[in-house]
């Protein structure tokens, strides 16, 4: 029914409820408490003043930044539809499916993802097709993924880490919690108190947790997979104690800071700005020699693993590059080296870096597509095995 | 908080010193009508926290603060027994004939309940602004407990009973988006963000916070850090930092800028020493862009 021009207040709270209608289907996660609120809302200011009326509506309705910025756009979109006498219902209602199918595929997607990856056993009926798309995807070079591709990838693993930071983070905390007295402890300590329990001891369950450091070439060649790897190891960054991230190309930067205060797509906006992008060569040897120089004193002990992501090819002195593996190799848990040429059948460690770090490494793996990350990923818990070192392709 | 208007919440924040613009006035004059939470977030620095405690002092009441941090738990933040009083308590007492009944009453009475943040807001008698800050830094399980707190505002206390609040205090969150809140929290509040001034606004804010700067070195100030926050640092500077420099060169008498002054007294700025040196590499440039004149010799 077409609405006559508006008296205001009669008509207004029909129209509220298509406002907030029209933002649902933009994206705004809007119930029916919230939409009260809104009525609420416009109630408590003076009347007339638009620019009060669009306020309040921005600041119940809008949650979060990027809601907020948007909200006057979607605002103006609505009311100047409204001021047409456009029925704004019907022109809504064709786009409804498509969004809906759209979101059923992306679910599918996501959960064929993670049974893929074997971390959650679901008892869901997933469909068959939607698995084998993943498969197929996941042996795909991640350089020859096209951009839809990539971005589908990209947005499942995000949503994979943020799933996974849940579950580990609950099992962190029942541990600290678990306060568990320690009676053998507190009846000694009460001994000369005859006896009598003053103070409490509790003991708590020592978490071994592992540490990570990350050395990623960001060259023009290696960029793309370096993303990729970070972002997998993110995925399970709860898991692990402490993850440093270096990334070098002719000289080493710390950017740990950086992925961990931003988004992901605007941190490695942020470090490609910082690190100059040679494609030259890599001086591998002396980025190595400078990681340990400045940073193995904190960061590389016992129980570190230390993953390199570069394809090897050294324009430096071999003798930097041999010593630098052989510090980090003595003074780590495992050494795991990822090299995205390796993922071609011809590939023999030829390439003079890749000799001489071979010995200090405990496994050379690709890395070049989403197989052969899972399995460095499961490879992390195992310990260093110096009879059967391992060689994954 | 029935009759208050919206220019009078304006007019109460310019007392406190608060350079208010629309947005943010609206937001606070909801959140204090529909009594709802406040989620405030926004870069380090630019005045959220401050929002609440000239809130609290406009209000005049109390300003009860809890600081997130990780691990943080329901002990924490609701109550925890005095259990070392109370075991002192019980051995003072054995010589005492009183039967079992009135010993445990006395044990868990309110003498012995360490009250923390929320709970002092919920027996608080009068109305308090309840500012729980850094709240991303928390878990998601410390959420849940904040949402069912929010909602019910009451506390079960097992050997006590319950507690409800008699006045609901009024909440504001604030946060760094350092992680994603859950969607469940942000329905249940308004949302503000608050973003890095504009050079009117921080001009403004100066002025009114360091009352009797020199006007020229006002403006060349707030000139300088617009075009500091265009560089790309670590640790960019937010407003408290402003005022900071601002108080400091004022304490020295000054009345323009010039690369010196600048770079000696950059630390206050700037707390990272990489932006420092990246800000000394391009002072020059940032001095022309301000139109500062430097010193020859």
């Amino acid at each position: 029914m077409q609405q006559a021009p508006l008296t205001y207040q009669t008509a207004l709270s029909a129209n509220m409820v298509l406002f907030c209608r029209f933002l649902r289907k933009k994206g705004f996660n809007l119930g029916p408490s919230e939409e009260a609120d809104a009525l609420r809302a416009i109630t408590m200011i003076p009347l007339g003043e638009e620019r009060l009326f669009r306020q309040s509506l921005r600041a119940v309705l809008a949650k979060n930044k990027y809601q907020f910025n948007v909200f006057i756009d979607c605002y103006t979109e609505f009311w100047d539809q409204i001021a047409k006498a456009v029925d704004s219902k019907l022109k809504q209602d064709k786009p409804v499916k498509k969004a809906t199918d759209a979101v059923q595929n992306r679910e599918a997607q996501f959960n064929a993802l993670k049974d893929w990856l074997n971390l959650v056993p679901s008892t869901e009926e997933k469909s068959v097709s939607t698995y084998s798309d993943i498969e197929v995807l996941a042996k795909k070079d991640f350089q020859d993924l096209s951009n839809d591709e990539m971005q589908l990838m990209m947005s499942l693993l995000k949503r994979l880490a943020r799933k996974l930071a849940h579950q580990k983070s609950r099992l962190k905390k029942k541990s600290k919690k678990h306060k568990v007295v320690d009676l053998k402890k507190t009846i000694r300590a009460n001994m000369r108190r005859g006896g009598e329990m003053q103070n409490l001891i509790f003991s708590e369950k020592k978490e071994k947790k592992m540490k990570l450091v990350l050395l990623c070439d960001v060259s023009k060649s290696m960029d793309l997979y370096s993303r990729f790897f970070v972002h997998l190891i993110y995925a399970f960054q709860n898991a692990y104690d402490k993850i440093e991230t270096f990334v070098f190309s002719t000289a080493l930067h710390r950017v740990s800071e950086i992925l961990n205060n931003h988004e992901f797509e605007r941190a490695f906006d942020i470090i490609s700005e910082r690190v100059p992008h040679w494609s030259g060569g890599t001086t591998i040897g002396s980025c190595l020699s400078d990681f340990i120089e400045t940073y193995s004193y904190g960061h590389l002990d016992g129980k570190t693993i230390v993953y390199i992501l570069s394809d090897g090819w050294d324009t430096g002195e071999p003798d930097i590059m041999r010593s630098a593996m052989k510090s980090i190799y003595k003074k780590s848990r495992k050494v795991i080296w990822l090299n995205p040429l390796a993922g071609s059948p011809n590939f023999s460690p030829e390439a003079v870096g890749m000799k001489t770090a071979l010995p200090y490494i405990d496994v050379l793996a690709s890395a070049h597509n989403m197989d052969s990350l899972k399995r460095v990923i499961h490879e992390t818990r195992k310990r260093r095995n110096l009879i059967n070192r391992q060689i994954y392709f | 908080m029935k009759n208050v208007e919206l220019d009078d919440i304006r007019k109460m924040l310019l007392k406190q010193n608060y350079i208010i613009e629309d947005t943010i006035a609206m937001a606070v004059f909801l959140a204090l009508k529909l009594e709802k939470p406040l989620l405030v977030e926004g870069p380090a620095g630019v005045g959220k926290t401050e929002i609440a405690k000239v809130i609290a002092k406009a209000l005049n009441s109390e300003l009860i603060r809890l600081q997130c941090y990780e691990g943080l738990d329901s002990t924490h933040a609701l109550y925890e027994w005095n259990y070392q009083r109370q075991l002192l308590y019980l051995k003072m007492q054995e010589s005492q004939s009183k039967d079992i009944k009135a010993k445990e009453k006395d044990v868990f009475s309110d003498k012995f309940l360490l009250k923390r943040p929320i709970l002092k807001a919920i027996t608080n008698s009068k109305q308090s602004v309840l500012l729980i800050d850094e709240v991303d830094r928390a878990d998601e399980e410390f959420e849940s407990f904040l949402l069912e707190v929010l909602s019910d505002w009451q506390v079960s206390i097992p050997e006590i009973g319950t507690i409800t609040a008699n006045k609901k205090p009024y909440v504001i969150l604030t946060g760094n988006r350092t992680r994603e809140l859950s969607e469940a929290l942000r329905r249940r509040c308004l949302y503000l963000w608050i973003d890095y001034p504009d050079f009117e606004k921080e001009l403004a804010i100066v002025n009114a916070r360091v009352p009797g700067i020199d006007s020229k070195l006002g403006k060349q100030i707030c000139l300088f850090m617009q075009e500091l926050r265009h560089l790309k640092l670590e640790k960019t500077p937010g407003i408290s930092e402003t005022i900071d420099w601002a108080r400091a060169l004022a304490t020295l008498h000054l009345s323009h800028l010039d690369k010196q002054i600048v770079e000696s007294t950059l630390g206050v700025v700037l707390k990272d020493w990489q932006d420092i040196r990246r800000t000394t590499d391009a002072l020059s440039e940032l001095l022309e862009k301000t139109g500062v004149v430097s010193r020859i010799g």
